[in-house]
């Protein structure tokens, strides 16, 4: 089953000029249940945007969005209760502590008084907020922020997790937290959808992703699809004494130098041939995400 | 009430109880000193055989009603917008009429709280002073607290700062308490303030509760009744279509 199906999503905002600012243009994606799918690109690539219009806060101007085959727009409560939220900014309640937003913020979602004390314990326990409990919400660091608001999206265990650069401006040990957390609640059944700028966090959690910039998706795919498709075009290597007569095509990058591949075993053979004992590394492995984003989101 | 809106409604009870000083005691300290004053200088003088202190606590008591009911949703919607806490809302399975009438009722709750502790600490004050019709004092003061929740929850979204909510309350809310007949009745005011005062929709609010704790009444209490009523029906037609459209942009 689908988690998610997004279909031809347009946004349109109003300048201040009175010029139309195109935040979406026509996207689509399709998020099977169970997994974990990266929406990458750039600042003011539009991935908030979207992540709104998914989560219901904001319409499209044309498109469909359906959670678990409920329409966004016309059947916005039932889609909301599969879901749970993570919003890139971080907004906390003034008057409130720890224990009573998560006992509110799960009763809005639906829980009973009876079964709040026990999903309250779980998550504070699962987010190492237990000894915060009573501490007022505006007086926690960014980082405990940060784990409370993951704590109010996933306090009901929602079906569908969205998570809007959940480890931005967190430190080490917390994005590694969150990481564990996401690939836990994966396991449990979750599915997540998650915006980030570290690609190595797509790399590490995502099967799937797709690549956003100027409100176009760019390249949408598997991982590893992505990176072979990167890769096959390239042969990289490195070489002890880099004064060396280079064969035609070679690129330097860095320390390393790349040849565009027509056939991989023909220029593999010539490379070795050409370079012999030069050679301190060859390779045609995996394209790193990285690189691949950084290609396609140039301008 | 299911679950959710309830959660919504018990939070909002929460957030003035945390700021009662503010929320309730405020408005009960103003309902105190206006009565002592009022009691001293109108000593002895009565209105249509009511006693004039017995007209202006019912008065007191209805504006602190309408004050309250109305600054409740309308304070913490601003504040949400504000800090960025609306998103809260925005994104809880729950239906923006829904999130209005848990909002309202939140401010019914405000609004009774404080005007039973007023009316508790001021009645002293008051000699004689009974429950004339208390079902229709009972349905005053519900209605009221309903309609002008509404009222603050359709501002509370379509205002966007401080600034706004202050020119509100001076510019338009002060106007109208001062001519809805709280402080005397309406046929003493000039002419036309008195027709222009039985189309200002406080003054039926006012002149209901009145009608129920004293037994005085400017207006026909029945047309009060169908005013209030209607009213309250096409604020929360306005509040659902409103609330649609800031919920979700």
């Amino acid at each position: 089953m689908l988690a998610l199906e997004v279909k031809n999503i347009t946004k349109v905002f109003n300048g201040k000029n009175g010029k139309d600012i195109l935040a979406n243009n026509d996207i689509s994606l399709n998020i099977e249940e169970g997994k974990i799918y990266g929406l990458l690109g750039p600042n003011g690539a539009g991935k908030s945007t979207l992540i709104n219009i998914i989560s219901g806060i904001m319409l499209p101007a044309k498109g469909e969005v359906k959670v678990f085959g409920h329409d966004i727009v016309k059947e916005t409560v039932k889609a909301k209760k599969t879901m749970g939220v993570v919003p890139q900014e971080i907004v906390t309640e003034l008057a409130f502590t720890v224990e009573e937003i998560l006992y509110y913020t799960s009763g809005m979602y639906g829980a009973g008084i009876g079964e709040r004390k026990k999903l309250i314990d779980k998550v504070l326990d699962d987010l190492d907020l237990g000894d915060k409990r009573q501490e007022r919400a505006r007086n926690l660091s960014g980082g405990m922020k940060r784990r409370l608001m993951i704590a109010k999206a996933i306090i009901r265990r929602p079906k569908f997790l969205i998570l809007d650069e959940p480890t931005s401006g967190v430190d080490v040990a917390l994005r590694q937290k969150t990481w564990e957390l996401v690939r836990r609640m994966n396991k449990e059944g979750t599915t997540i959808l998650f915006t980030t700028h570290y690609i190595e966090e797509a790399e590490q959690l995502c099967e799937e992703i797709s690549l956003v910039n100027h409100g176009e998706v760019v390249k949408q795919g598997r991982v590893s699809d992505i990176q072979r498709e990167f890769t096959e075009n390239e042969i990289v290597f490195e070489l002890y004494d880099i004064s060396a007569e280079q064969l035609p095509g070679v690129n330097k990058n860095g320390n390393e130098f790349q040849l565009p591949v027509h056939d991989l075993q023909v220029d593999m053979s010539k490379v070795i041939k050409h370079y012999g004992t030069n050679l301190k590394s060859v390779k045609s492995g995996a394209a790193s995400l990285e690189n691949i984003f950084l290609k396609l989101t140039a301008e | 009430m299911s679950a959710y809106i309830w959660a919504l409604y018990a939070r909002e009870v929460k957030r003035f109880q945390k700021i009662w000083f503010d929320t309730v005691a405020s408005p009960v300290v103003s309902t105190l000193l206006y009565l002592l004053i009022f009691g001293v200088v109108t000593a002895g003088r009565s209105i249509e055989g009511v006693d004039y202190k017995a007209f202006v606590y019912a008065g007191l008591l209805g504006m602190v009603m309408v004050n309250s009911s109305f600054s409740n949703p309308m304070f913490a919607l601003i504040l949400s917008k504000n800090v960025g806490t609306i998103v809260d809302i925005q994104l809880a399975p729950i239906s923006p009429a829904r999130v209005g009438m848990a909002y309202a009722m939140a401010a019914f709750t405000r609004g009774i709280i404080t005007v039973f502790i007023a009316g508790l600490i001021t009645v002293w004050f008051i000699p004689g002073v009974g429950l004339d019709h208390p079902l229709i004092l009972m349905a005053a003061l519900v209605i009221t607290g309903i309609e002008f929740g509404l009222f603050g929850v359709i501002f509370g979204l379509l205002l966007k700062n401080f600034e706004s909510l202050t020119f509100l309350m001076t510019f338009v809310m002060q106007p109208m308490i001062f001519l809805a007949g709280v402080f005397y009745p309406i046929s003493l005011l000039p002419k036309p303030w008195d027709f222009v005062s039985i189309f200002n929709p406080l003054h039926h609010n006012i002149n209901l509760i009145r009608y129920g704790l004293v037994g005085y009444s400017d207006t026909a209490p029945l047309l009060s009744f169908a005013v209030i009523v209607v009213l309250s029906l096409v604020l929360f037609g306005a509040m659902n279509a409103v609330a649609s459209r800031a919920l979700r942009k």
